[in-house]
């Protein structure tokens, strides 16, 4: 593993030189917890990891709060999103999915965006975001911003719809609906160890209704079981109108079945297809239990 | 009021109220563990020290028609390449079956085919690409029963070829009792084939050595990681054909053994070589990827049992055939069967056993010894199959196990004599602490269902003689500052063994623990000992240290006496002082040192001894009574299935071990907790998954090593039984807490879901798989 290493330490900063390296071959590293690995295991000759770690600005580090959204930069770590109350409190299912990423020492550095950017099936905190439908702010090296939603964001495993020329600025997740009393939210990682996991299967939902408990919207995305984290639309769709408290077993199957229809898993060496699939429903079904 | 202070202090000392033993005194190397001011293998450098690294082969059956290390050599940086045409070396192992570089063909996986040494490590990984290897890729044979088969090819060429077939590499069989009589006598028979995984230790510190040849005066000195030093040095003048004295092995602070480091492997004596071939210190160190393809495993076996009850409930006889995957090469791991056949003829009474076990070469990675010996294997089967006897009997799991369970002054049938034993007593004090068939285990709802497991070991606990002594030298000397310092011939791996001595020491010379020093990590320097393996340490080398002590007091007995101008010898050592019993009067310790050092007739404060336990050599058919004591050990497990994922949450874990008599309750606790951790891996989640020879998950991130967060509830309740052999009572404790672990998980498995798991470990996808299963039969019998 060798490579040449730049530190900007400011937007400005950055934006040069990621316009400087346009010919080369670059790679970013905020946390570095996934990069310095795949490095360790398939090194890259005249490779420039651009480390993100010293950009101070705000609007990259930390969070913002608006009427109709909270935008977290790109560099707000896992830890963050654990310790903030606000998040715990509107976003159960950001606030487990970041609880249950790797381990404490990890989520010190590892990063919202790099969770997002590593694009992995099985990226826990991107998984909750998908939930979510947030939108991410790609800021390019002009210094214009444009937004995609998230789940437009992955192309395929490890791949994104960043351009050589852009870098992920932010993540903005809407606010819960002001009608919203209850909201049914969280995170669910299956793995055999209770730290240091990589999900065999996860599925994040944050589902919310009216002051009489109808289901007006309803967010499903389940990860590890597809190239991509998917977005269960029809599954959600399924459960607008519905009472939540009055979800029938029958319905609650029929919930599994249509997020079923979304996972298209492998083989491979921590589960079978077969697996994942099994657990997908039983635990597509848990969260009316 | 002299007197009656006196007559106090004599009834104390004939009670041996302990000061220090006893006591949760912490590790004495815990700071420099912490703080990081240890010095692992890892953080030496010599001077001029080149940089190893080995080349293996790229596919695990082969025949290697060339070696082409032109470009390598060439590559500036590069000081020395070799081959096993550039060395003169004798085969490795316990079979000495082994070649340290492999020629002409490739058998396994890790295989080494050449070696670098160079300026750094980067230029010597560099190297190794440029090494052009041809290979012709042949079939392997990966399964032991494949291996077995007439059409197989034999694997390892070095063998006497004693046994019947071709790839057997070692054989083992022992019988007790009338097996065919008490068959008849069996009121149910239970047969049940188990089978069981590669497990690897997962050492925190990774394998490494550093080697320095002295060319001018030919001697070579090794910093190394072994637990064995004097069979190592043996074993590594044996390979290198040089005179064992001619090595000097020095120990640094070893990051975790578990067995792993009982066989000298191949990159030890290669780093030696380049060494020697380049006059300067060598040093290799594996990559954690390494240390998972190229360190050794627990054996992966097959278990056929076969045993009875009668219609009482006395266990009636037990029949064992095990095939054991030896992988290409034979290590110390090939000789488990001496330990799983006590499980087997001497766990709970029992009237008859017929075992045979061999180990069957393969073209996988070779197994080596892990904590537990093959005894959690063998637990593994027989203690579940005790489970379904009792099912079949209609007898409860609990009182099964108490009818049959072992008692003091039992002499197994394997000639085991059981001069103490707490078997009946864990197995009491686990059934009753865990509420055992009293506590509703009530399921939380439909999707968690709850269950819970017994299981007990017996594991040697006083040594184990296998070697031509099972002993341990001590010298021991006092300076005239009066510090103390004990050059013990045992080594410290993490599990406290300094810090038992220091404290044996420091009780029966009441001298401080800081300034009792433990010397133990150079061959030079300390006198013999066999090494740290089979729960010895604290037995053996705690025993040969209170002999060294018993000799050195008479020294001191006798200068205090002429100092004190008493005729009277009692005497007692506390708070760095000598006290006379009978006047009250006391001189510093350091002083009586001085007076013996500095006054005629001028004689050293110092004693030599050597302990050799009561145990007994084994005899052809393996009878005999091999340890100094026997532990013991009951664990009553309670587990939550989540029928939604297949997960396994071990809720409460109840131990209860003979450890004879506690030292130190804080380490004792560390060596419980973490065998426990470890054995609950083995249950549920560790396995070194292999397809045609080759690791597919030589990593933390798909090897299931369990972490402090999935550590289980565990109550512990040492049993003391007071082993008159012992240190103060004591016996052995280190493995223990491993072995019945796994056996207590899979029968609580077995009860929360009405299921049979016969292999492990028990992941969540094959309990899934059990549960569909189950479906899918119950269906069927319901249409």
């Amino acid at each position: 593993m060798n490579f040449e290493i730049i530190n900007p330490s400011s937007t400005e900063e950055l934006l040069g030189t990621i316009k400087s390296l346009q010919k080369e071959k670059f790679r970013f590293g905020a946390g570095c917890t996934d990069l310095l690995m795949e490095l360790k295991k398939n090194p890259e000759e005249n490779l420039t990891v651009i480390n993100l770690s010293q950009v101070k600005d705000a609007s990259f580090t930390g969070i913002k709060k608006t009427t109709n959204q909270f935008r977290l930069g790109a560099l707000f770590t896992a830890h963050k999103i654990v310790i903030n109350e606000e998040l715990k409190i509107n976003f159960p299912v950001l606030h487990q999915s970041a609880l249950t990423l790797a381990s404490t020492q990890i989520r010190q550095v590892a990063t919202v965006g790099g969770n997002l950017c590593t694009a992995s099936p099985s990226g826990d905190i991107a998984c909750a975001l998908v939930a979510l439908e947030a939108q991410c702010e790609i800021l390019g090296t002009t210094g214009k911003t444009r937004t995609v939603p998230v789940t437009d964001f992955f192309m395929g495993p490890r791949k994104t719809v960043l351009k050589s020329n852009e870098v992920l600025y932010s993540i903005s997740v809407p606010v819960n609906n002001k009608l919203s009393k209850n909201i049914l939210s969280g995170f669910i990682k299956v793995g055999t160890r209770r730290s240091m996991e990589c999900s065999v299967v996860s599925i994040a939902y944050h589902i919310q209704t009216d002051e009489h408990g109808n289901i007006i919207n309803a967010g499903v995305a389940i990860g590890a079981s597809a190239p991509t984290i998917r977005f269960a639309k029809e599954a959600c769709e399924f459960l607008i109108g519905k009472k939540l408290k009055h979800i029938s077993h029958k319905e609650k199957e029929k919930f599994a079945e249509k997020v079923l229809s979304y996972a298209a898993p492998i083989t491979d060496i921590r589960a079978t297809a077969w697996y994942r699939k099994e657990v997908l429903f039983n635990i597509s079904k848990s969260i009316f239990e | 009021m002299q007197q009656k202070n006196y007559s106090q202090k004599k009834i104390n000392r004939m009670k041996k109220e302990l000061k220090v033993i006893g006591k949760p005194i912490p590790k004495q190397d815990a700071n420099i563990r912490v703080t990081g001011k240890a010095i692992y293998g890892h953080d030496i450098v010599l001077p001029g020290m080149l940089y190893g690294a080995i080349l293996r082969t790229e596919h695990p059956s082969a025949i290697i028609e060339s070696i082409d290390v032109s470009e390598a050599k060439k590559f500036p940086g590069v000081i020395c390449v070799i081959t096993a045409d550039d060395v003169d070396v004798n085969n490795i192992g316990y079979k000495r079956d082994h070649p340290i570089l492999k020629k002409g063909e490739a058998n396994c996986t890790r295989d080494e085919i050449a070696a670098v040494a160079a300026e750094t490590k980067e230029i010597a990984l560099q190297a190794l690409k440029l090494i052009k290897v041809k290979y012709k890729i042949r079939k392997g044979v990966y399964d032991a029963f494949d291996a077995l088969k007439e059409s197989a090819p034999q694997i390892n060429k070095f063998i006497s070829g004693k046994f019947e077939n071709k790839n057997i590499a070692e054989k083992f069989h022992y019988e007790h009792g009338n097996l065919e009589e008490e068959k008849k006598k069996s009121q149910h028979i239970v047969t049940r084939r188990f089978t069981l995984p590669r497990m690897t230790h997962a050492c925190m510190a990774t394998s490494n050595i550093t080697a320095s040849y002295n060319n001018v005066d030919r001697k070579l000195l090794l910093y190394s990681s072994t637990q064995v030093p004097f069979l190592y040095q043996r074993d590594m003048a044996h390979a290198l054909k040089m005179n064992p004295s001619d090595i000097r092995v020095i120990q640094p602070v070893i990051g975790g053994g578990f067995g792993s480091k009982l066989d000298m492997h191949p990159f030890e004596p290669i780093c030696a070589l380049l060494s020697i071939k380049t006059g300067k210190p060598v040093q290799i160190i594996y990559s954690r990827e390494e240390e998972f393809i190229a360190s050794p495993i627990r054996q992966p076996m097959v278990i056929d049992l076969t045993a009875g009850v009668d219609k009482h409930g006395n266990f009636t006889f037990r029949e064992i055939n095990i095939v054991k995957d030896n992988g290409a090469y034979t290590s110390w791991g090939a000789t488990t069967p001496f330990v799983i056949m006590q499980a087997f003829s001497s766990l709970y009474k029992l009237k008859a056993c017929r075992f045979n076990a061999m180990a069957v070469y393969t073209n996988n990675v070779f197994a080596g010894s892990f904590r537990g010996y093959g005894n959690p294997q063998a637990t593994f089967a027989l203690e579940r199959v005790i489970d379904l006897l009792a099912d079949e009997l209609g007898m409860d799991k609990a009182e099964i196990r108490l009818l049959n369970a072992n008692e003091k002054g039992e002499v197994t049938g394997q000639g085991l004599l059981y001069d103490t034993c707490g078997h009946k007593e864990c197995l009491e004090t686990v059934i009753s602490k865990s509420h055992y068939g009293k506590k509703s285990l009530a399921n939380k709802d439909s999707r968690h269902k709850r269950g819970i497991g017994l299981a007990s070991m017996l594991h040697v606990g006083g040594g184990a003689k296998i070697y031509r002594s099972d002993g341990c030298g001590t010298t021991l000397k006092i300076d005239p500052y009066g510090y103390c310092t004990i050059i013990t011939g045992s080594n410290e791996i993490g599990q406290g063994s300094e810090t038992v001595l220091a404290m044996i020491a420091s009780e029966e010379l009441g001298i401080d623990l800081k300034k009792i020093k433990v010397i133990n990590t150079d061959t030079d320097v300390k006198p013999w000992d066999v090494g740290v393996h089979a729960s010895r340490t604290s037995f053996v080398a705690g025993n040969s240290l209170l002999g060294a002590i018993k000799i050195l007091k008479e020294k001191l007995n006798r200068k205090t006496a002429e100092l004190l101008k008493t005729s009277h010898p009692d005497f007692e050592y506390s708070e760095n002082k000598i006290i006379s019993l009978k006047s009250n009067e006391s001189i510093a310790l350091d002083k009586v040192v001085r007076e013996m050092h500095f006054s005629q007739p001028n004689e050293l404060a110092i004693a030599s001894y050597f302990y050799e336990p009561s145990s007994k050599f084994q005899d052809k058919d393996f009878k005999g009574n091999v340890s100094g004591t026997y532990a013991f050990a009951s664990q009553a497990i309670t587990v939550e299935v989540d029928t939604y994922t297949g997960n396994v949450k071990v809720l409460d874990v109840y131990v209860a071990q003979d450890v004879g008599k506690v030292l130190n309750p804080l380490l004792l606790g560390g060596q419980i907790e973490g065998g426990i951790l470890q054995g609950v891996g083995y249950a549920l989640t560790e396995e070194l998954l292999m397809h045609e020879g080759r690791i597919l998950n030589p990593n933390f991130h798909n090897y299931k090593m369990l972490t402090a967060s999935d550590t289980p509830e565990i109550h512990f309740y040492p049993i003391e039984t007071n082993d008159k052999e012992g240190p103060y009572g004591a016996k052995g404790v280190g493995e223990a807490p491993l072995i019945p672990t796994a056996a207590a998980i899979a029968n609580a498995v077995c009860n929360a879901l009405d299921l049979e798991f016969l292999e492990l470990p028990i992941t969540p996808e094959k309990v899934l798989f059990a549960i569909a299963e189950k479906k899918r039969t119950d269906k069927m019998h319901s249409l």
